[in-house]
């Protein structure tokens, strides 16, 4: 089921008033059937792979918790890990190493003869896996307690409004709120509203208008000019920034009306001065988790200089592995590593700022610098193929001529339109977080008048073509 | 659960909610007054061509018709009046549904639709740009059924005054506030001013060629229910035993339509259009005249000024041969 449809909007007054009204006992139960019933809107079957990891690692956790033995410990964790990893190689990545193993034979004259699986991806596999891998570990490294009531804990995996993209919650601050009693509680009721109806801005009035240019653009990578491809590019990190931050703005306001407090995801990433910066602030439950379960496992920076940049090297790569099974996400990844590596390499021999002015024009230029090679980057992200990505960068080279702006201008003036009051809204968020609050605003015709205003903006400028969210395929 | 709280949001929500009816009430009034007062640009002429076109020819399409097919220029030749209802960026399912209304209103003497085979291909982009016929639903409610193409709940939307309103509000501003913010029209017709150079179309011809490769093994089928529309048009000119041009117009490039893998699509508007008595199928894609001719073309996909009035004659020729 899609946030931005009319089911979800029945679906989640229907389950919310079910919630409140319900006693305490059996909420857990209202939002599992309610969890379920939202997933399986999407394709039914698949919830028997949701239902496995959720068996597998309830009782991984529970065996891990009880065991002495380290050794032990560590076998039943690896044999958790190996489950959830297990189901995410098969139905992830399975097509695409045999397609590679199947090239590397035909190379030396071989056939390949294992087949290739005929199955969908299930969506959001990739963050409910990574939700339920932190848990076992989480439990493994002593901080988490394991979760006895496996309806709490399916609910953990499940929980309707971060299950298909995020964020990938911890354990330790999601799994003690589903036992805690939420009551109906006016300024988070309020505050989630609000926060819901600034997603659906930003995934209807923003990202689906972008989508519609983007979409245009990559689809034929090799009838465009240059200066088409860099207005794409940038427009695409405006979409898949407004999309995924859109979603998960919606998934935050329908839990917090709920009561329950999920994880920050984006702090205006387009603002970062540097590519570090940039991953602090962008898709933070993800950046996390693989600073958490990967990078210092590796030895995070207390290790040697080249073993460091290796290991920020391997996090990135692995998580452009992580986005998707195509080549176009890996060179995604690497680019990004590189970034992060020729960052950190550079870091010693940057300038400091002598006063207010030079401090300003390096901030800027470095939110420049920034965002152009992010946008480089999302290139090959959003790319078909590595053959497109790459047509699009060598058509790069005729930056320059007149671009090409969709079926009249009409469009792309609102493109123009969405991203100027984005950037606005967002200078205001970043610099004046305390000023011109209208949401919140004392005044009731200020507060009320620009909901309602925004409410008109979204009927009147949004893009109502059920568009899906791009992080769902992950 | 605590009655006091919730109390005061349901009270509050209620309170809300109709301020948020009211205000859409009243900018949905305000946006379909200056909607419906455009004198130039194409809202105007989607709202002539449902609403007022009575010319003895009219025409039919996407832009390739908008800026291909001079009503002027027809009509002199003809000496029939003419009037050319296509619109930018829409399909065959919004000629059916102009088509649909016209009809009821008015029989015209010939008909002539501009067709591209991709128009017959899965493309999902021409059911969602069937929303600009929701300013006129209230009063031509056959369009529903068109507006349904949309999507599931796009009738219901109706509901909301100012929702028909979406993504136009930009280009009515531009109209009324702004002088020349539109070409205006001759019947319809919006002739493009850029001449396409050499090195355009030759870069183009290099690129299709590179692309071609790709789709080589396209194996998507046509459309059923585009095909469904495109039969629909002709069934209701053949109701009315209209005479019927169906017309492929010049490319830049001579075999468009092999490079693109569209060989399936082309041919089955020819078979379909073989079974009507009423219908007569012209292909002007591999005319000499026109392909390779940079300066007859504004870009890829249309001829310009030069171009259409040369293109123009030529139909008018074949609309007088016809009656």
């Amino acid at each position: 089921m899609l946030f931005n449809s009319i089911n979800f909007v029945i679906f989640y007054v229907v389950v919310t008033t079910l919630f409140f009204v319900a006693p305490h006992k059996i909420r857990w139960a209202i939002l599992l059937a309610a969890s379920c019933y939202f997933y399986m809107a999407f394709v039914p079957v698949y919830i028997l792979i949701l239902g496995f990891t959720i068996v597998i690692d309830y009782f991984s956790g529970i065996y891990i918790e009880k065991e002495s033995s380290p050794r032990r410990r560590k076998m039943l964790l690896a044999a958790s890990l190996f489950a959830n990893l297990g189901i995410l190689m098969v139905f992830k990545y399975f097509n695409f190493l045999n397609l590679n193993f199947g090239l590397l034979l035909h190379k030396f004259d071989y056939h390949n003869p294992i087949p290739y699986l005929r199955i969908l991806l299930p969506i959001g596999l990739s963050f409910h896996t990574f939700q339920a891998m932190s848990y076992t570990i989480e439990v493994y490294r002593g901080n988490q307690k394991a979760e006895r009531h496996f309806g709490i804990y399916s609910l953990y995996v499940m929980f309707y409004p971060q299950l298909v993209a995020g964020p990938i919650e911890r354990p330790q601050n999601i799994l003690h709120q589903f036992h805690e009693k939420h009551n109906f509680n006016f300024s988070l009721m309020q505050s989630g509203l609000k926060l819901m109806l600034w997603g659906f801005f930003k995934k209807l009035v923003i990202a689906d208008r972008l989508s519609i240019f983007v979409s245009s653009v990559f689809t034929n990578p090799d009838i465009h000019n240059g200066t088409t491809i860099v207005i794409a590019a940038f427009f695409f990190a405006i979409q898949i920034y407004c999309d995924f931050s859109g979603y998960t703005d919606i998934a935050i306001g329908a839990a917090r009306t709920m009561g329950f407090d999920l994880m920050t995801n984006f702090k205006r990433p387009y603002f970062a001065t540097n590519i570090q910066d940039f991953w602090r602030r962008w898709h933070i439950s993800l950046s996390t988790w693989f600073r958490d379960y990967v990078y210092l496992p590796l030895g995070g920076s207390k290790v040697g200089n080249a073993r460091r940049y290796l290991n920020l090297f391997i996090v990135f790569l692995v998580s452009g592995i992580w986005h998707g099974a195509n080549y176009t996400y890996i060179i995604w990844g690497a680019l990004h590593g590189l970034y992060c590596v020729g960052y950190v390499v550079l870091k010693p021999y940057l300038p400091s700022p002598q006063n207010k002015l030079a401090a300003r024009l390096v901030r800027i230029s470095g939110t420049a610098v920034t965002i152009c090679l992010v946008t480089f980057a999302w290139i090959f992200f959003r790319a078909a193929s590595v053959h497109d990505a790459f047509t699009l960068v060598r058509n790069l080279r005729s930056f320059g001529e007149v671009p090409f702006i969709g079926d009249g201008l009409n469009n792309f003036a609102q493109c123009v339109l969405a991203i100027v009051l984005l950037f606005l809204l967002e200078y205001k968020m970043e610099y004046y977080p305390e000023r011109f609050n209208f949401f919140s605003s004392r005044n009731i015709v200020v507060r009320w008048g620009s909901l309602a205003f925004t409410i008109l903006w979204i009927v009147v400028f949004g893009v109502f073509n059920g568009g899906q969210f791009i992080y769902f395929q992950f | 659960m605590n009655d006091s709280p919730v109390t005061k949001f349901l009270v509050r929500l209620a309170a809300f909610s109709i301020i948020l009816i009211a205000a859409d009430y009243v900018v949905g009034l305000a946006l379909k007054k200056i909607y419906f007062s455009q004198h130039i640009g194409q809202y105007s002429q989607t709202t002539y061509a449902l609403d007022s076109a009575k010319q003895d020819i009219l025409i039919f399409g996407s832009s390739r018709a908008v800026r291909h097919y001079s009503p002027s220029i027809i009509s002199k030749v003809s000496g029939l009046s003419c009037y050319n209802s296509g619109r930018d960026g829409l399909m065959i399912p919004y000629a059916a549904a102009v088509e649909e209304v016209s009809l009821k209103r008015h029989i015209p003497k010939m008909i002539i639709l501009d067709i591209s085979p991709r128009e017959l291909g899965i493309d999902k982009a021409k059911y969602e740009r069937l929303s600009i016929l929701l300013p006129y639903c209230s009063q031509h409610r056959e369009l529903l059924k068109y507006i349904n193409e949309v999507g599931p709940f796009e009738s219901d939307k109706l509901v909301s005054k100012t929702y028909p309103f979406n993504s136009s509000v930009f280009v009515l501003a531009c109209n009324s506030l702004l002088v020349n913010s539109s070409d205006k029209d001759d019947n319809g017709y919006v002739p493009l001013q850029n001449v396409m150079t050499k090195r355009e179309a030759d870069d183009y011809a290099k690129r299709m060629i590179a692309r071609a490769k790709k789709t080589h093994d396209k194996t998507d089928i046509p459309e059923d229910k585009a095909i469904g529309y495109f039969k629909q048009f002709l069934d209701d000119a053949a109701k009315y035993n209209i005479k019927t041009l169906v017309v492929i117009s010049p490319t830049i490039l001579h075999n468009p339509f092999y490079l693109d893998n569209q060989l399936l699509e082309r041919n089955l508007i020819e078979k379909i259009t073989g079974e009507y008595k009423n219908v007569t199928f012209l292909d002007y894609s591999k005319d000499p005249r026109f392909n390779y001719h940079p300066e007859k073309f504004a870009d890829y996909f249309h001829l310009n000024v030069h171009g259409s009035k040369e293109f123009s004659e030529i139909i008018a020729q074949d609309v007088k041969a016809s009656i």
